[in-house]
């Protein structure tokens, strides 16, 4: 989930002014674009086709006969029908919205709050802090979503064991997917836990910008930490914050791996985000073109909620 | 600041990725298919309950085809079928693959599987005439009968005697007495864990058999459509008794099933008092490395009771099935391991071993004969089974009874609700193209 944020500078040559580049020999306008050329070839072969075939499956009928034939048949918008006619689908994405909104909203503010930590704190607690970050950070989630499945487990978990012990006996044998809000409560912690570590180090890396002249200045004309943090350090920020935030939008809107193994590969119907129901319509009950269909609404639902920040971002670009 | 105007190209590329890998976020590799090694897909149990039967069925089958090498690969049930799709679209995968008889139908009407000569496997004129109706589709063979199971109640013999409970139930409402019974015993303030009957809220095998003993069942058929009938006055009195039975007796987890946690396991821990499990559960219960074998001679079995006296409750008849995959290159190399591996000797391994029903009724006696088979075997005489539809799978991985089940035990108050709705959605389901 993290490990797309290794992206190739694809934007370089617009930012060679056009007075210079006129100047230079044609021979040498060339070689930018053929240097792009590998990455160029990698992003279209291991997303551009994927991502064709995606939206062509999404306008056939592709089930388990047509998989064994590997012919779909076209039905133009029959399944963008299906799926918009169908009461579920709306449940479903308003879930994932105020999922994302939720898990967002605290990885970032979470997030914010441990690195002003890291940056008032010695090298060597902020040593060991980044430390536990990178770990939380490097573990794949199959690994801790399994880790945190047996911490909340009915019979022999912990987290039920420590509240029991310490006189809560609601919690001795406490079943925290029954109730689908607690259910979620468990998944936003786990979620977040594990989308922290990058928003904190980011950030972190961010506020070293911060000019230390320009804060004690502040607090001489007698700003306190919250209007300093409020009047500096995010308007300074404010790109970086903006960036997080949708890359964390688009992560976030598309949990699958979390829920999928903590509900034991059977998530019932009120477990459902937009990534699971694609899934299960596409894999378990072998309706691949209805799937594909699904996962490309999410995709634009996805764009609908980024847009703003795209926008916000392009015209701070143009500022500057 | 580079930054800015590198954050929108970022941010496509995320978007990107995360279009492309929307559907294929778990697509198994496909297993490759070597010219002169055969690819069989087993399910878990073979390896822990029978590996001795997989064993011999390869050593049999590389004497009469030397230099052919055959690769075992345990599947779970979890994800078999997605997995076996995979490879289906990649036109490669297993030569032989193990089916769940409520699973097969969906891929033999899709024509997923080769159909297959029953003369050229052992024992096929005494199969067990619902695995073979499971494997069958249009009145052709497309999967051989492996095993079936039955459920029986499995419980604690000492603590039946400290309760004071002499003889086995009989009736549904001994059996509640008898679980009223060791609750005051061994459960409430002495112990809050315990379970007269574990019973897991998703274990949808054992609780639709209470559906089927009010007479009531999932579907029917009516003018050629399907309809879903869990809402109907029978059905909603078997829901109700079964939500009684886990409810009052059971401290199981309500959205647990049968193997999350494994309920033999549960049961070998010693807080329960009974289960409603498989023939092989027992031995399993027993195992010295998972389970505990002190329990050895402090188990027994017996047929789960109906609600009219003088029957049994129906069991749900599970069991696997053994195909050919349509995309197999070997496909007479595959029959002939399949033929190998149901033979009469190693039906017999299974069904001592494992403690299964053989495929074939020639080896009932088996069963019959052994205190710790008997009573599986006994209730087998009142079974049920799934509406038979090549849809049914699809009713299965939605999850519609589980998320029923687990909804009807957290508000049973509900409980015509939540079996209208599963209704319409297994209707929807069934009557889906």
């Amino acid at each position: 989930m993290k490990d797309e944020t290794a992206v190739p500078l694809a934007v370089e040559p617009a930012l060679v002014p056009a007075r210079r580049r006129r100047r230079v020999r044609p021979g040498r306008a060339v070689s930018p674009y053929l240097l792009l050329l590998p990455a160029l070839a990698v992003i279209v072969a291991v997303l551009g086709y994927p991502l064709y075939r995606l939206v062509a499956l999404s306008f056939q009928e592709y089930g388990l006969a047509e998989l064994i034939a590997r012919e779909g048949r076209w039905i133009g918008l029959d399944n963008y029908e299906t799926i918009l006619g169908d009461r579920r689908f709306w449940t479903v994405l308003g879930r994932t919205v105020a999922f994302t909104a939720v898990t967002v909203g605290l990885t970032m503010v979470l997030g914010t709050l441990i690195a002003l930590l890291l940056a008032r704190l010695g090298t060597f607690m902020r040593l060991l802090i980044t430390t536990g970050l990178v770990l939380v950070w490097s573990m794949p989630p199959v690994v801790s979503v399994n880790i945190w499945s047996w911490m909340v487990d009915y019979e022999f978990g912990v987290l039920n064991w420590g509240l029991a012990e310490l006189g809560l006996d609601y919690f001795a044998r406490h079943d925290w997917f029954v109730n689908p809000i607690e259910g979620f409560a468990v998944i936003t912690a786990i979620v977040v836990w594990g989308a922290i570590p990058f928003v904190a180090i980011t950030i972190f890396a961010g506020l070293t910008q911060v000019s230390g002249e320009m804060v004690e200045a502040a607090s001489i004309d007698g700003a306190g930490a919250f209007r300093i943090f409020r009047d500096i350090t995010l308007p300074i920020l404010k790109p970086i914050f903006v960036i997080l935030a949708s890359l964390s939008v688009i992560w976030n809107f598309q949990v699958f791996s979390q829920i999928w193994i903590i509900r034991n590969a059977r998530p019932e119907e009120h477990y459902f985000l937009l990534s699971i129901y694609s899934f299960v319509e596409s894999f378990n009950a072998s309706r691949y073109g209805l799937g594909s269909a699904i996962a490309l609404v999410m995709v634009l639902a996805m764009l609908c909620v980024t847009f703003v920040y795209i926008r916000q971002m392009v015209r701070i670009g143009e500022i500057d | 600041m580079r930054l800015r105007l590198f954050a929108p190209a970022v941010l496509v590329v995320a978007i990107a990725i995360a279009a492309a890998t929307a559907t294929g976020a778990s697509q198994a590799s496909p297993a490759k298919a070597q010219a002169d090694a055969l690819t069989v897909w087993l399910m878990g149990d073979a390896q822990a309950n029978w590996p001795e039967a997989v064993a011999a069925a390869t050593q049999s089958f590389k004497s009469r085809h030397p230099g052919v090498d055959v690769n075992v690969q345990y599947q779970s049930w979890g994800d078999y079928k997605t997995k076996f799709e995979a490879t289906l679209s990649a036109g490669s995968g297993p030569d032989v693959i193990e089916f769940g008889n409520t699973d097969v139908p969906k891929y033999s009407a899709a024509g997923a599987l080769s159909p297959l000569n029953r003369s050229d496997f052992p024992n096929s004129g005494t199969w067990l005439s619902g695995l073979t109706k499971a494997g069958s589709y249009n009145g052709r063979l497309f999967a051989v009968p492996y095993y079936a199971g039955a459920r029986g109640v499995i419980y604690r013999t000492d603590q039946y005697k400290a309760a004071g409970i002499t003889k086995v139930p009989k009736t549904l409402a001994e059996f509640n007495a008898a679980n009223a019974k060791l609750m005051k015993r061994f459960g409430g303030a002495k112990n809050r864990n315990y379970s007269a009957v574990y019973f897991p809220g998703r274990y949808w095998y054992a609780a639709m058999s209470f559906v089927y003993d009010y007479g009531g069942q999932i579907a029917k058929t009516k003018g050629g459509k399907w309809v879903g009938t869990l809402h109907e006055p029978k059905a909603l009195s078997g829901l109700t008794a079964w939500r009684n039975v886990a409810r009052s007796y059971s401290r199981a987890n309500k959205t647990g099933d049968e193997a999350h946690p494994q309920q033999a396991l549960v049961f070998a821990k010693g807080s329960v008092g009974s289960f409603v499990g498989n023939g092989w559960e027992w031995p399993y219960a027993l195992d010295p490395k998972v389970g505990n074998p002190a329990l050895a001679g402090k188990i027994g079995a017996y047929p789960m009771p109906s609600h009219t006296p003088g029957k049994y409750m129906p069991t749900f008849l599970g069991g696997s099935n053994l195909a050919v995959p349509i995309t197999s290159k070997q496909k007479a190399l595959a029959a002939d391991w399949i033929a190998a591996f149901t033979n009469t000797q190693n039906m017999t391994r299974m069904a001592t071993g494992g403690g299964v029903i053989p495929n074939t009724t020639s080896l009932a006696r088996i069963n019959a004969s052994k205190p710790t088979l008997a009573p599986f075997a006994e209730a087998a005489k009142y079974s049920w089974f799934v509406p038979s539809t090549p849809n049914w799978a699809n009713v299965e991985s939605a999850n519609v009874l589980q998320t029923m089940l687990s909804g009807i035990l957290r508000n049973p108050a509900k409980t015509k609700e939540l079996a209208t709705a599963a209704s319409e959605r297994i209707t929807e389901i069934l009557n889906a193209r």
